[in-house]
């Protein structure tokens, strides 16, 4: 009688061999792509797909190539943000083709294929019933083929849009091995910064992942007609001190302009609209921050 | 031991007789329905792959409401020399066509009775509606069946 250790293949599914072949197809498309650059927190609602779009924006601005992904699968909004809902990926050869934003920014997003605002990600299955066990794992294989069959062509830069939760980093880093870091957004409440602490420390500490600096979102309010400022959270901790704590480069603050969301809201460039606005100001700051970190 | 019949796959889960050419003994063998799923979610074809896989071809597999637009990609028939694993590659796969079309009234009938009836009792109705070829099942079929069956 053969044991379970005697059984010498799969049955001749080569399981093994087709997750290898999935890695190698995923490293052969990135190769042409110089930077890969994750925009995490950990916290929602801070901002991260807004800073994502603005930043991607910037850097196009200053005639780079880049790309976006919108790893956010259950709540993706970087199509809208970008103004691409409309445009639907088609099959070209061995790729799917990226939509490409006002800017030319290449943007790829479950919301490109789905049919409404209103609905939800499902996948197929005979039973939805305890699809808990299995939905993270189709869930990663639709990332990893967003990121290995999407025609991204020559990119100076890919950023990745992370949904909320401090384990995202990690499990982007054990897909992406050739990451090459990430940026953490928070807000200067203590609450959000207490959960960016907590991812900071799994990245770094856990995934090993290079974390490029943090940026403070909504850190003020700025009067569209005067410019004068004021402290959104006036007892807040100081986020240059959570970046000192972790040791990481302070990239700077962008200040809370609802001109920037209702230009995301109707997916147009907030930068082309608003580039002199103090908002738009630190985003040009960052991106130029960014551009001389990673020597693009 | 040759493949006589298949069975399913109902609710996730299928299974594979064998027979003895000889003595006519058969056994059969069972897909477990949550390790058949997580297997096919890791993006892998069961049975092996021959052709490389289409661009993004387990997202627009697995979308249960995609946009209008989006194509599926195209079967490939499995050429696993294993008398299991392409049985239930080929079978998986074309599971996504389905053989028979239930109108709503007869889709209600059969989610009014308990769940864990409802896989033994969809499958006797398409058994039924195969011997006496129809393609769409609806109230009279299932009144068809309920009287031959008691059901």
């Amino acid at each position: 009688m053969k044991t379970y250790h005697d059984i010498a293949s799969d049955g001749g599914s080569k399981i093994l061999e087709q997750v290898t072949e999935q890695q190698q197809r995923l490293k052969a498309r990135l190769a042409s792509v110089r930077q890969i650059v994750a925009v995490a927190s950990g916290k929602g609602g801070v901002g991260k797909s807004s800073v994502t779009a603005t930043l991607a924006s910037a850097l196009q601005r200053s005639s780079y190539d880049v790309g976006v992904l919108d790893a956010d699968l259950n709540g993706p909004s970087m199509a809208r943000m970008m103004g691409v809902r409309q445009f639907t990926p088609q099959v070209r050869e061995v790729s799917m083709t990226p939509a490409r934003a006002h800017n030319d920014v290449a943007v790829m997003s479950m919301d490109l294929f789905l049919p409404a605002d209103s609905t939800p990600l499902l996948w197929r299955a005979p039973s939805q019933q305890n699809a808990y066990t299995w939905r993270s794992m189709v869930e990663m294989s639709a990332l990893r083929e967003m990121l290995s069959d999407t025609h991204w062509g020559d990119l100076d830069i890919l950023l990745i849009d992370l949904p909320p939760g401090a384990d995202r980093i990690h499990n982007l880093a054990d897909l992406l091995p050739d990451l090459t870091g990430v940026i953490v957004v928070t807000t200067p409440a203590a609450v959000a910064q207490m959960v960016v602490s907590r991812s900071i420390t799994l990245a770094t500490d856990v995934a090993q992942v290079p974390v490029i600096g943090l940026i403070e979102n909504m850190s003020s309010f700025a009067c569209p007609a005067c410019h004068h400022t004021e402290q959104l959270f006036p007892a807040a901790p100081d986020t240059k001190a959570l970046a000192e704590q972790h040791e990481l480069d302070y990239l700077g603050s962008i200040p809370f302009d609802s001109r920037l969301a209702q230009s995301l809201d109707h997916g147009r460039s907030f930068l082309s609209e608003w580039p002199d606005s103090p908002a738009g100001r630190a985003i040009k700051s960052i991106s130029d921050l960014l551009i001389m970190r990673l020597n693009l | 031991m040759a493949l006589f019949e298949t069975h399913g796959p109902f609710d996730g889960t299928m299974s594979i007789v064998y027979q003895c050419p000889q003595c006519d003994y058969q056994m059969a063998m069972l897909t477990n329905r949550a390790e058949t799923q997580m297997v096919r979610s890791l993006g892998v074809k069961i049975g092996g792959r021959q052709v490389a896989a289409e661009p993004m071809e387990t997202l627009r597999n697995n979308l249960a409401m995609p946009r209008e637009g989006i194509s599926e990609p195209a079967q490939v028939a499995s050429q696993s020399k294993c008398p299991f694993t392409g049985v239930v590659s080929q079978a998986f796969d074309s599971a996504g066509n389905p053989e028979f079309t239930w109108t709503p009234q007869a889709k209600k009938r059969i989610d009014a009775i308990p769940p864990f009836v409802q896989p033994m009792v969809q499958q006797n109705v398409e058994e039924f509606a195969r011997q006496n070829g129809y393609d769409v099942i609806d109230e009279s079929v299932m009144d068809e069946v309920k009287g031959i069956l008691g059901m």
